[in-house]
């Protein structure tokens, strides 16, 4: 995908509390973290003009646009894939404000997905009609492969057996976001880090994942404001620029369920998302200080590292050793908490902590965070962003 | 008939433990098998149970095995003194057997259910066509009174000592069976006592979704063919299937059916959420086709724990709906080894291959007549109801037999079972698969002495062989059927192979 580096930026990021019941309609939650983003940047929100939508978001653009008096949209989109599509409300966004597309573009993810709906509960019914998706659930659904932790766990039984990892090394990631959501007041997990025995105490979900492997459904809301270079001027907050953005999809590409190609350990998708932001923004792994990884499940942060160059394929057990990726380590990751700690809003909320590392605001702060990664779903058609604060 | 404990019931209970107390320690005469052992009888017995040792039924070459002729498989100790075997016929039966008086003292109780629980067997020497068995019964032990899933009754244990016609002893057998009352098991539900599926009606299992696109494929299980698409111009192989040959573009395709054989890729074990059409442990895997595609199936037949990537596979089926079969995979059944396992083979920890054995019907009624034993559980569905059983269950001897043969195949043909100790669960009912698992306990290198390798003392003597002792269990649906332990009797790795070179 072709992004203007370092020609648009994010501006406003405006979030809900994070909770397990939120008390409120999914649509209060999307209004309610819209105008927070606009408040942030301080940009009267009428003057939006582009919606930057993924699927799975059930508050359309629409309806967002009806409570904030937008008398006009003329840029909106919808990413196929949930959370894969993360980054890629952004990747839009920017190309929309840098073509003229839209001056202002708001990208959001709310929902109850605790309260009204429990999201991983995953697909136990079935449409009417069998079209292509409904068929592809054919292959799984009948033999009782029903959810996303039970795909994650397919993909975790072949990483353990060809690289040597453990249930410890999907323990170290858990750690860490939760070690960093105890710092963070905004986290659901806030003041709660845990140990890894309680990592290897906690229940099986899926052999051989545990409840700890496992980010939990949350109610909230996350919206971000993307604008192009021209206009970041007069707003209240310092840009963080959009260096890259990407999306990916790879050979043999199935939703969680890329079961069929010739390695099953490696998140090839994620590869073509990391050639094309390396490309793009002209840095590489050792540029970047601190980085936002989809964290939906532990065994599918793991190759992450191998996709983006931080370690070898094989190899990102060692990578996170000793601490490697909590605060005063090689490369901190998740500094809110992640979704396994902060909440999990399909990776919205990795790309507003991203942000706050380029302003320098994370109550993790990263030193010298200048060129932060972010992904979207693993395993999934997905997406990523380097988000820098310098701009071109 | 329902039977309610009441204040007469518990002074009728305390008589009748007095009276089978009484009969504990009585040891019985000794009975002489009618006829002697026999090749019909151990080649019936070999077909009953697949098993393949050619030192039991082939000449020539059981003149080359260990034993340097014809044995009787171990596990066939205690059938050529069946009731209906012995001297005399069934005349001399129930006349002097200490066993049969506690028997009858329980039946007259109403405890007339029976279920073998334990079979623990030791080889002395083997026997071969032509001996002459006899077996002398000591009344060891009877329980209190014990409530069991099966019902409310009484362990009797007896002890067999067993010799050939020169008096030599040939092998010992601890036997235990529980004598219970019909109806008393902890049932659920309303069904028939202990052993009865849950007949609650369950879920469906989410349904699959096909349109003319792969319908062949569903129509193919249907018809128990695992069908892989096939593209004509190219032959590639592709599944889950699509439209076109993802190279060519070709849209000409028809399909092979696959051999069913495979290996394991991955799996997971869903735990939580449960859902409700499932049985728990739920393992789906990912399994690689000998053709070379992969599919996610359920394995079945196999505990997680024992699942090991890499571990053949072979398809079964699942009837999942009134109109769908779903294909499920188990552990491929070994083929026997050729030649014979090593010391040098085996470590402490090793698993035994997994295997499944279909409980046919006529594997049931087949193994208690090739076992000589006339039991009606074992062959009359009827008889078996009377007796608070859903259908006819597998009798121990057959029991037996499979683990023998099973450890045989892996052990191959010039291992020597020494021991086989057998504890029973819940039955084996005609309709189901027994998996058998189990691992290497124990391994005692060249320290095997005096003649408890029976024919093969000659390597015994100069240290040539070992033993190793192994753990099993068979499990089928409800759960365990057969657990225990074996020894068996190995050659030394070394220098068994400088011999054979």
């Amino acid at each position: 995908m072709w992004t203007p580096a370092r020609q648009t930026a994010i501006v406003g990021i405006g979030a809900t509390e994070f909770s397990k019941d939120s008390g409120r309609t999914p649509m209060q939650l999307a209004t309610e973290a819209c105008l927070a983003a606009c408040a942030d940047a301080g940009l009267d929100p009428t003057l939006v003009d582009g919606m930057s939508l993924f699927s799975m978001e059930r508050n359309h653009e629409i309806e967002v646009a009806r409570n904030l008096g937008i008398p006009r949209l003329q840029f909106f989109s919808m990413v196929n894939h949930g959370g894969g599509g993360g980054c890629a409300t952004v990747a839009m966004a920017a190309m929309a404000v840098h073509t003229g597309a839209a001056d202002y573009v708001l990208a959001y993810r709310a929902f109850n997905e605790r309260s009204w709906h429990r999201f991983g509960s995953g697909v136990q019914g079935h449409h009417a009609s069998p079209e292509a998706n409904d068929v592809s659930f054919s292959w799984t659904s009948p033999f009782g492969l029903l959810t996303p932790a039970q795909w994650a766990g397919m993909f975790a039984t072949r990483y353990m057996h060809q690289y040597g990892a453990t249930s410890e090394d999907f323990g170290r990631i858990a750690v860490a976001d939760r070690r960093h959501a105890a710092n963070n007041p905004a986290a659901f997990f806030h003041g709660r880090p845990i140990t890894l025995e309680e990592h290897q105490a906690s229940r099986i979900i899926s052999d051989p994942l545990r409840l700890l492997d496992c980010c939990q459904e949350s109610d909230g809301g996350v919206a971000l404001l993307v604008t192009s270079a021209e206009r970041v001027q007069g707003l209240d907050q310092e840009p963080a620029w959009v260096a890259a953005a990407a999306q990916g999809v790879a050979a043999d590409q199935w939703m969680m369920r890329s079961y069929y190609r010739d390695d099953i350990t490696g998140l090839p998708e994620m590869g073509v998302v990391a050639e094309q932001l390396w490309e793009s923004s002209g840095l590489g792994p050792s540029d970047i200080q601190t980085a936002m990884l989809y964290d939906h499940f532990t065994p599918l942060v793991l190759p992450q590292f191998e996709e983006f160059g931080f370690c070898a394929t094989g190899e990102a057990r060692d990578f996170i050793a000793d601490g490697n990726i909590e605060m005063g380590g090689g490369l901190p990751v998740n500094t809110n908490g992640g979704q396994l700690g902060e909440a999990y809003i399909h990776g919205m909320n990795g790309i507003a902590e991203g942000v706050r590392q380029i302003r320098g605001t994370s109550v993790n702060q990263v030193d010298g965070a200048t060129n932060v990664l972010v992904t979207s779903g693993s395993g999934v058609p997905t997406s990523g962003l380097v988000l820098s604060a310098e701009g071109a | 008939m329902l039977w309610r404990m009441t204040g007469d019931d518990a002074v009728a209970d305390s008589a009748l433990d007095a009276s089978l107390q009484a009969l504990v320690g009585r040891q019985g005469t000794v009975q002489v098998a009618g006829d002697p052992v026999d090749g019909p009888a151990i080649r019936a017995w070999c077909d009953a149970m697949s098993e393949g040792n050619p030192s039991f039924t082939d000449e020539a070459a059981a003149a080359a095995g260990p034993h340097g002729g014809i044995v009787a498989p171990p596990a066939t100790l205690n059938m050529w003194t069946m009731p209906d075997r012995i001297e005399g016929g069934t005349a001399g039966r129930d006349t002097d057997q200490p066993q049969h008086a506690a028997y009858q003292l329980l039946d007259d109780a109403g405890f007339t259910g029976v279920v073998a629980t334990n079979s623990d067997q030791a080889y002395e020497r083997h026997l071969r066509p032509g001996d002459v068995v006899s077996a002398q019964t000591t009344l060891s032990g009877i329980s209190p009174q014990k409530q069991t899933a099966l019902g409310i009754g009484y362990f009797v244990t007896t002890e067999v000592a067993y010799a050939n016609q020169q008096g030599e002893a040939v092998g010992s057998l601890s036997f235990r069976v529980f004598k219970f009352r019909p109806g008393t098991g902890r049932s659920r539900g309303d069904g028939p006592a202990g052993t009865t599926p849950d007949d609650s009606p369950r879920p469906e299992r989410p349904r699959p979704r096909w349109n003319q696109d792969q319908a062949w494929h569903w129509e193919g299980l249907r018809q128990r063919e695992l069908r892989i698409q096939r593209f004509t111009g190219s032959g590639r192989l592709v599944h889950p299937p699509v439209v076109a040959d993802p190279v060519t573009h070709s849209m000409d395709y028809d399909w092979v059916v696959a051999t069913g054989r495979g290996f394991l890729y991955s799996w997971t074990a869903p735990e939580h959420p449960k859902a409700p059409a499932f049985d728990y442990p739920l393992v789906v895997g990912l399994v690689e086709l000998e053709e070379g595609v992969r599919m996610v199936s359920n394995i079945v037949g196999v505990p997680p724990d024992q699942l090991e990537i890499g571990m053949p596979l072979e398809v079964c089926w699942l009837d999942s709906h009134d109109d769908v079969t779903l294909h499920q995979f188990r552990p491929a059944r070994i083929e026997r080894r050729e030649g014979t396992l090593t010391m040098g083979e085996v470590t402490v920890g090793d698993p035994l291959p997994p295997c499944p054995i279909d409980v046919t019907r006529d594997l049931v009624v087949l193994g208690a007549l090739a076992t000589f034993d006339q039991q009606d559980v074992h062959h009359d569905r009827d008889a078996a109801r009377a007796k608070g059983l859903p259908d006819i269950i597998m009798n121990i001897l057959t029991s037996s037999g499979l683990v023998a043969r099973w450890l045989g195949d892996w052990a191959g043909d010039g291992a020597v079972l020494r021991s086989l100790r057998i504890g029973l669960g819940v039955p084996n009912h005609p309709g189901d698969v027994m998996t058998m698992t189990g691992s290497v306990t124990g391994s005692v290198a060249g320290s095997v002495t005096g003649s408890a390798a029976g024919s093969v003392t000659g390597s015994v003597e100069t240290g040539e062989v070992g033993a190793v002792t192994v753990s099993f269990v068979g499990a089928n649906s409800l759960g365990s059927h057969v657990h225990g332990s074996a020894e068996l009797v190995l050659p030394e790795g070394r220098r068994g192979a400088g011999e054979n070179a």
